[in-house]
This record gives C-alpha cells, structure tokens and sequence, in this order.
C-alpha cells in the first residue's frame, strides 16, 4: 500500500522536475543523467555525495552501498543477515533510488535478492514506517541501511506483507529452514 | 574437302555454266597442285626451280577459274601441318633432356647452363634454317599469285599481298609452337639468360670498376669526374678492346638468340625471360652491396650499378636489334616517343625510350629490393642507430619512391612484437629502443605519421612496467640512461634532447597549444604539410605536428605530473645523500626541465634546490657564529666534538616528497652538537626552529682498532651502532635494539652491515630471538692487514631516504580503498576502467579522484596481493 502512495509522490516528482527542465544547462561531466540540474538538484548531489562518503568512511559491516556507475539517485545496497538471528549468513543485495526532492521524501528501497520475511512482499516492497510516512531527512542511507538489517531479525508480525512468513516466524528453527531453503545469493 | 565445300556456296551459279573439259583441267591442276605442294614443302625436293614452273602453271590454271582462296589455303594448311608434324616436334626434341629440370636445378646448375646455351643456340638455329626455307616456298607462291594476279589484275599492291602472307605465316608458327610448348621451355630460356648475364656483368662490372678507377685518374688528370652515363662512350676506349670484343660477342650471342626467339614468336617470353634474369641479377647485386652493412649509405652504387651493368647490356642488346625493336616491342609503340626513328639507333647520343623505361624499371625494384631487405633488418638497424644513419638515409629514399610505407609499419610492428616487448627485454633497453626508434623514424618520415603507428605499441607495452618512469626520468637527468654498461650510451641520453630542444625553443613546451602566439602561429602555418595519405584520420594530427622525443617520452607515462613527481622523488634522495652542497648539474638539469615542463610544475623541485643553496649559506654562517662563541667562551671547550665536522641541509619540508621519519638514539655528544646547531639557527632565524631528521643524511666514520684504521660514509643509524661497540664491545640485540631505540628487526638488517665487513661478528644467545653482536678488535683472520682506507658506502636498497612514489600513491589510494571495496561488494565485479570512471565519478570532494588509470591499476594489484581483491579476466572481485 505504501509502495504506491510512494510511487505516486514519485510521478509527482517528476512532472515537477519536467516543469523546470529549462533551467541553466550544467556541463554534464560529472552527471550525465539527464535530470533536471536546479540548484535544488545541486544539493540534493551533494547531500548523497557527501551520504556516500560518510557510508564509506564509517566502515560498518554487514551494510554496504554503492551509486550505480552513471547515476548517483540509484544505488545498489547489500545488507547481510545479522549475527544470532534466523538470517544470519545470508547476504541480500537491495535497490535503493532517492527522489529529486530527497531528503525531503524517503528514498524507494526494494529487496532485489528475494527475501522471506514478514514484512517483505515477493516483490521485495518492503514495509518500514521510516521509509513511509515515519521518514525524516534527518535519517540517511546508512541509518536506512542499518533499519533494513535490524528489521530483517525483529520483524513486525502485526501487520505483514508475507502471511506466511508472519505465521512461521514462531518456530524459528522451521523459519531458518525455510530462509535457507528460497536463500538464492546473487553470484 | 572443305575447300570444295567452299566453292560450292561461293560459285554455285559459275558451277552450271562449267564444261567437263574445264571441270577435268580443274581437278587435274588441283590434284597435281596438292602433289607438288606436299614436296615443296617437304623440301625434299631438291631441284626446286623445275617444280617451281610447274606449280607455277598449276595455281595460274587453278587461278583462272577463280579457285585462288582454295590455292592460298592449301597452302598454308600444308605448311602449318608441315610445321606441327615435323618442325616444331622436333625443336621441342631438343629440351626434352630438361623435361624435370626443376628436380635438377639445385644439383648441378653449372653443367647445365652451358649446355643449355650450346643447345638453345643449336636448336634456335635449325628452326630459323626451317623457318628461312619455308619462307623461301611461301614466296614462291606470292610470286605464282602475283603473277596471275597480273593477268587478271586484282586488288592490291603486290607488297601488300606479301606482306599480308608472311603476317598469316608468322602467325601460324607462333601460334603452332606456342601450342605445342613444352613446360619447361620458360625456364630453360630463363637460364639460358641468367647464365650469359651472370657472365657479361662479370665482364661488365670489370669494366665499371676500371672506369670507376678511370673516373678518379680522369678526375685527378682534368680536374672533373665523368658522369656513370657517359660508359657508352668509355667502350671506345682502345685498353677495353679485349672486353669489348668478349663483350660485343656475348651481346651479340645473345641477341641472335633474341631475334631467333622473337621471329618465332616468343617476343614476350624473352622479354620476360631477360627481364627476370636481369632483376635477379640486381637483386642479387642490391643483397650483395646491402648486406647487413648500415653504416654506409649503397643506394647510389646501386644505381651506379644499374647504370653500368644491366643498362649497358640492354642498350647492346636493344642496338642489336636495332630495326626489329620498334616493330616487336609492341609496349614501346604506345609511347609517342618511342615511334620517333631517332629513338633505336645504334649509337644513338641520348638514351633511348626503350632504355629509359628500362632504367625506371629497375631502379624502381632496386629500389623495392632494397626498401625490403632494409624493413625486413629495421629492428637491427635501428638498435644501432645514430650509426646506421646512412641505411635509414637509403630506406627514407627507397620509400619516397615506393610509397609504401605501410609495409614497414607491420613489418616493424612484427619485430618489435616478438623482440622487444618482451619480458626477457629491460625497461631500460625498451626506453632506448624508443627513443632511437623516434630519431630514426623521424628521418624517415618527419610528419611522424608511422612513429604514431609504431610507437603504440611500445608504449602500450611501457605503461604495463612499473619502473617505466623510473628508467625515463633516470634517462632524463642521469645522461648515461641509468645502465652505464648497457647499449646505450650517451648516444642516446635524453639530457641531450633537453639540451637539443633547448635550442630550438621557440616552439614552445609540449602541450601548450593554446597559448602559441601569432608569430609562432604564423611560423606553423608556413610548415604545413598535408599529411600523408596513410595518415590514419581518426586519429587527430595534432599529435603529428611535432615529433618531439620528450613529448613521445612523456606520452608513454600520460601525464607530465607523474614524470615530474618522480623526479622529484629522485632528486630529493639525490640532493639528501650529498655532502657537499654542490648542485650545479642539477641545477641545470632543472633548468632543462623548466623549459620543458613549465615553471609551474617544477616549482618544488626548485624549492629544494634552493633550500640546498640556502643551507650552505646558513650551515657557514651558523657554523662561524658559533665559531665566534666558542673563541670568546671557555664553556664551549666541554664539546668533544667542533661544529666543522657537521653540515647541515635544511629543508622546507612540505615542498618535499614525504620523508622517512625513524627514531634513532643518536650518540649523546653527537646530539647535544645538533641541539647546540639547533639553537644558534633559532637565534639567527627567529622565528624558525630546525627539527633534526636523525635518521637521515651521511656519516664518515673512522675506525680505529689496534692494528688497522678503516674509513667508512655510512648511515647515521650504521654508526649509531657501532658506536655502542666504542665502550662495550659485546651487545645482545635486545639491549642495542633499545640504547640505538630502534625495532629489534630494524637493528638486526642495520647491523648486517658491519657483520658483512668483518666489524662485528654475531652468535646466537640463550634465547633463540637474542643474537649476541661482538665487535672483532683484532685482524684475526689475516685476509685484511695493514691500513684499509675503504671509503664504502652502505648502499641498502630498503634504505632510502625518500618514501618512493609508489608509497606515496599508496599512502594517497587509501582512501580510495573503502570506495573500491564498497562498490564490488555492491556490483560485485567490476573492470578497472570502470571502477576508475566511478571514482571519478563519486570521488569528487575531499579529497578528488585524480590518479590515472595506470595508477588505479597499480594500486588494485597491490590490492591483489595483499589477497584483498582477486583480478579474473580483466574483472576485479572482492576476496571472499
């Protein structure tokens, strides 16, 4: 449900963007993606120029993410199961794509390996209140990240995208089974 | 039966108007004419004037009732059976023997060309005998024809219909013997011609070289040269009349087999005969006088040679034929000039057409020959190259005329291929391959087109060598280019093309295209050449425009900042290590640079220079203040040591390349000098203070032991240590390890130094770590006795004194390595250029990504090595 509403503020975004395609022309050299360059746009660079730095430098384990080599609003993430829970030694390799009007709205993250777990769809949507409507641009990609991979071991079974998971997430050595069992690890 | 067929069609009309009185005297006459024809030809007949009246009546009678088609056809038919069944089988009889000569050819050549001249001559004789008989019965039947024809006047002009029968006939013996030829024919003519070549250029060149000789008498005695043309007219000249003759006879040998050849119409199969005899012996000559000599230009003795020797021979050759040549030589008929009668005489003043195609013939495949043999041996030449000018001078020549440059590109791509770039083969040699490739190659083709071409390779090979830019700035500033032993010497310095460069200054640096102003503009604009049609256009003619040996240099590596990066780096350890303060050479070499490289880029390198300038002032002045004090104050007697033995390089050093810090306990009255040095440079420049870096610069030492005093320049961390031995003479390592204050394993690879002299012998201790280190006092083994002076210097390799380039680059892709790691583990492989083209990308504040591809590229290999990272066909991984 969530996922659409943000797919619509996306769209949204968008047609904004269209509006002020006429701005002042930017030498494309270091963003040759062909979204609008305001000097909104401007900063919004900078702000995940400077998320990716700090990611970098930060060195937490088990998070890790990366722009894509000709766009800095979509970046590739890979989270890895923390220790002690039923993912543990799982890797789970994430989209992330950041609005043009970001940090003001979350960033669109997806699970791109296949994920069984309460609050993750088959489609890898997944169901994180700071992603929706708990967002706040005070949040960036490494706290999104970290949320990601706590959530995979503390999931909220109240309200599930994935019944089944919710319903085997009591017996967590059949749970274990079952992650292990449709676990397929990018190469 | 044909024939009658014919008259059928033709007279079918006259046939009804015949009586049988005429019809019988037809096929009477015909009958008899059959006969009378088949012994004519025959040439049995010996009594041929008899038959001849009575052929003669035959053919008027046959004539008369209009069969005279019938009479000419049969006649020729029964010539040309005549001449398939018994003539041509029998000449082809002579070379059946050479019927497999191409197994023969390797085994005994000699004996076969006689005989093949004794026989080609035999047999062309006996043909032309046949030949001159049955044209003597052809006429014989022009004259019947001509005779009725008088009768009953028809068309033409009796010369005509003559002329028009031996036209027919020729045809008809070419044609047969050209059907009926013999394989090997080709060949034993090709032989024939090569052997009495071969001959009359031995007799010839006799004569080229005495007239060569004669030329310089002739020089000497008139006081000019005879021009090479001119050998028609040295013939006359009465001390050749023996050569002449053997000479004029061979010539005309040879041209009698020629003209035999050519009547029976072999005109082109001789041509090519003789051409190919003829090119062989030039190409023989040209491998002859080029051999592997390239330190002498033989283009011009080659062209002398042709002058002398092929073309004389044709110009014989072609006299003898004289009248024939105009006639035969259908190739010579398109050329307006060549049907001028001036143009064949014998004797004829100036070369004739035939004789100037001729000469362009040649000279063009000597040219080629040669252009071969020279590309086929570039490689060679161009190792030794500022002394094989002379063969590049020929190549540069040979391939103006040829064009065909591209040849030698692949060729020299080849060589350089499986010759040079491999691993077998030193940076250094590999650098000096380069540059002469450019020297010589810039003769060739100043443009520098082909350079472009060849040297792409190299340099592609270059950037994947590591002490690439070591070796060319080692080149650039050492002169010697680093292996003083090795092949290049100075012939090849790259100081000297700074010096070269330095003279021609006004075409500015390498790279600033820009700000080239109007006259410069003006000057490039007047030397504008179009480029050469194998230019490759897609790639741009700027870089054409100048072939600069440093530009090319400088290219291999990419940018000027690492070259001049590196030179620093080499300067600093160069200028660190002295002990005098005298920097002319480098002072000059900066200069050099300066020009080349521009102020701007060379700005810390003349930095450190002048911090050399300024610490000599600094060290006297310091040195003579203190001096001034130590006069004045009795304290100062309590140094056990004077300021003269210490001077001092004061650096500023954030102009300087990182500099390696390592503690070293330094000895005490040593130190409390530097501190006292310290101080008074304080005083004198407040508000500048001098921070020691102990562990660096030279120490002469001076040891004395009981009988024997030894010298030695060393490190200051060498003679920390053997000064420890000065009070104590047994050390184990952990104590010396912490009275030097340096690591254990750092003391221990010092220390070998003295061990390896003989100084200091070490044992092992009750622990297996503890070494127990013991100075050797006396020579007890009797190798080294008396005074040593060794002046040594401890040249360890892991000592220097500036963190190398490459350290640095590590030290500066640190950073980067949380990039790298993070965007595999995301994309998990990636190739190098795009993880470089990522950094670019996101690396773009504090700090920038601004290293090259090729430093990328070294940096992820030492990530390979350190197991961090794992390289697969060309994709990086992150090591699992």
């Amino acid at each position: 449900m969530a996922t659409m509403n943000n797919q619509d503020s996306n769209n949204n975004n968008n047609n904004n963007n269209r509006q002020v395609t006429a701005g002042p022309p930017m030498n494309a050299s270091k963003q040759p993606l062909p979204t609008p360059k305001t000097v909104d746009t401007q900063s919004v660079l900078k702000r995940l120029q400077s998320e990716l730095m700090a990611l970098m430098m930060s060195g937490d384990s088990g998070i890790s993410a990366f722009p894509e080599e000709d766009n800095i609003f979509c970046w590739k993430g890979t989270i890895s199961g923390s220790k002690d829970t039923v993912f543990e030694g799982t890797e789970y390799k994430l989209s992330l794509s950041f609005p043009n009007d970001y940090p003001f709205k979350p960033p669109k993250v997806k699970f791109e390996t296949g994920c069984f777990h309460p609050n993750v769809d088959v489609f890898g949507n997944i169901c994180l209140d700071i992603l929706q409507d708990k967002w706040s641009s005070a949040y960036d990609v490494r706290t999104i990240l970290i949320s990601i991979q706590s959530l995979l071991g503390e999931p909220n079974t109240s309200s599930p995208l994935n019944t089944q998971a919710a319903a085997l997430w009591g017996n967590q050595e059949e749970y274990r089974k079952m992650v292990e069992k449709l676990y397929k690890p990018v190469a | 039966m044909t024939a009658d067929a014919l008259s059928l069609v033709c007279n079918l009309g006259v046939l009804d108007s015949l009586s049988e009185a005429s019809i019988s005297e037809i096929l009477e006459s015909w009958n008899s004419f059959c006969l009378i024809t088949e012994t004519i030809v025959k040439g049995d007949d010996a009594d041929l004037s008899s038959s001849y009246s009575k052929f003669q009546s035959y053919v008027s009678s046959l004539c008369k009732y209009g069969l005279r088609s019938l009479v000419e056809e049969h006649f020729l038919i029964s010539l040309q059976d005549m001449l398939e069944k018994h003539v041509a089988p029998k000449f082809w009889k002579n070379f059946d023997a050479y019927s497999n000569v191409t197994d023969l050819e390797e085994n005994d050549k000699d004996m076969h060309e006689d005989e093949v001249e004794l026989l080609l001559c035999k047999a062309l004789e006996e043909i032309s005998l046949e030949k001159q008989y049955q044209e003597k019965y052809l006429l014989m039947l022009v004259k019947s024809l001509q005779l009725c024809q008088d009768s009953t006047s028809m068309e033409g002009h009796p010369s005509d219909v003559e002329k028009f029968f031996f036209s027919k006939y020729h045809l008809i013996i070419s044609s047969v013997l050209m059907t009926t030829l013999p394989r090997q024919f080709p060949e034993v003519l090709h032989w024939y011609f090569k052997g009495r070549l071969e001959e009359l250029s031995t007799i010839m060149a006799g004569n080229y070289e005495d007239s060569e000789s004669q030329d310089r008498i002739g020089m000497e005695l008139y006081g000019k040269g005879k021009h090479p043309t001119q050998f028609g007219n040295m013939d006359i000249d009465g001390s050749y009349d023996q050569k002449e003759i053997l000479e004029n006879k061979l010539v005309r040998n040879i041209g009698m087999v020629v003209h035999n050849l050519r009547s029976l119409g072999f005109t082109s199969m001789t041509e090519d005969a003789y051409a190919s005899a003829i090119f062989l012996l030039l190409k023989a000559k040209v491998f002859d006088l080029a051999g592997d000599d390239y330190r002498s230009s033989v283009l011009e003795s080659i062209k002398e040679w042709i002058q002398a020797v092929p073309l004389q021979f044709l110009h014989a050759l072609l006299d003898y034929l004289g009248d024939s040549i105009s006639y035969l030589s259908p190739s010579s008929m398109k050329s307006p000039l060549a049907s001028s009668p001036s143009s064949c005489y014998p004797g004829a003043s100036k070369p004739s057409e035939g004789i100037i195609r001729w000469q362009l013939r040649l000279e063009y495949f000597a040219y080629e020959t040669l252009q071969d043999l020279r590309i086929a041996k570039l490689f060679e030449i161009i190792v030794d190259y500022p002394d094989s000018a002379p063969a590049i001078e020929d190549l540069k020549q040979c391939l103006e005329y040829t064009g065909q440059h591209s040849k030698l590109v692949d060729s020299f791509i080849s060589a350089l291929q499986y010759r040079l770039l491999t691993a077998g083969a030193s940076t250094n040699d590999i650098l000096h391959q380069y540059v002469s490739t450019i020297k010589a190659l810039r003769t060739i083709d100043p443009a520098g087109v082909f350079l472009e071409a060849v040297g792409e390779p190299i340099r592609e090979y270059l950037r994947g060598r590591k002490d690439t830019i070591k070796c060319i700035v080692t080149m650039l500033t050492d002169g010697t280019g680093g292996n003083n032993n090795g092949p290049g010497n100075s012939g090849d310095s790259l100081l000297e093309e700074l010096n070269r460069d330095e003279e021609n200054q006004e075409t500015a640096g390498l790279d600033d295209d820009i700000n080239i102003d109007d006259k410069q503009a003006w000057i490039d604009v007047q030397r504008w050449e179009p480029d050469p049609v194998e230019a490759d256009p897609l790639k741009g003619s700027r870089y054409r425009r100048k072939v600069d040996v440093l530009g090319m240099i400088v290219g291999i590596i990419g940018s000027k900042d690492q070259l001049v990066n590196e030179y620093r780096v080499m300067l600093a350890e160069k200028l660190l290590n002295k002990t005098d303060y005298d920097i002319d050479t480098e002072i000059r070499t900066l200069e050099l640079l300066k020009i080349h490289f521009g102020e701007n880029s060379m700005q810390k390198c003349e930095i450190m220079l002048n911090d050399l300038i300024d610490s000599k002032r600094t060290n006297t002045n310091v040195k003579a203040t203190i001096n001034q004090l130590s006069q004045t104050g009795a304290e100062s007697q309590e140094h056990e040591v004077s300021f003269d033995i210490l001077d001092a390089t004061i650096i500023s050093s954030n102009f300087w390349p990182p500099i390696q810090d390592e503690v070293v306990n330094i000895p005490e009255p040593v130190d409390q000098l530097l501190s006292d040095y310290a101080k008074r440079y304080h005083e004198i420049k407040t508000p500048r203070k001098l921070l020691w870096k102990k562990n660096l610069g030279t120490v002469k030492l001076e040891l004395e032991f009981e009988d024997r005093t030894l010298q030695f320049t060393v490190t200051p961390v060498h003679a920390s240590i053997i000064m420890q031995f000065q009070d104590q003479t047994s050390w184990n390592s952990k104590n010396l390890a912490a009275a030097i204050g340096v690591p254990v394993d750092t003391l221990q690879r010092r220390i070998s130094f003295w061990i390896s002299k003989g100084i200091i012998a070490e044992s092992s201790g009750e622990d297996s770590n503890d070494h127990v280190y013991t100075l050797v006092d006396s020579m007890a083994d009797g190798g080294k006795t008396g005074i040593n002076n060794e002046e040594l210097v401890a040249d360890d390799d892991a000592e220097r004194s500036v963190a190398s380039v490459e350290d640095q680059l590590r030290k500066e892709m640190t950073v980067y390595e949380k990039f790298i790691v993070g965007m595999l583990k995301n994309f998990g492989s990636m190739a190098l250029d795009r993880i470089h083209n990522t950094l670019k990308m996101f690396c773009v504040s504090d700090p920038t990504y601004d290293k090259s591809l090729q430093q990328l590229q070294f940096f992820l290999s030492g990530l390979v090595a350190e197991e961090k990272l794992e390289l697969r066909d060309g994709m990086y991984f992150l090591k699992k």
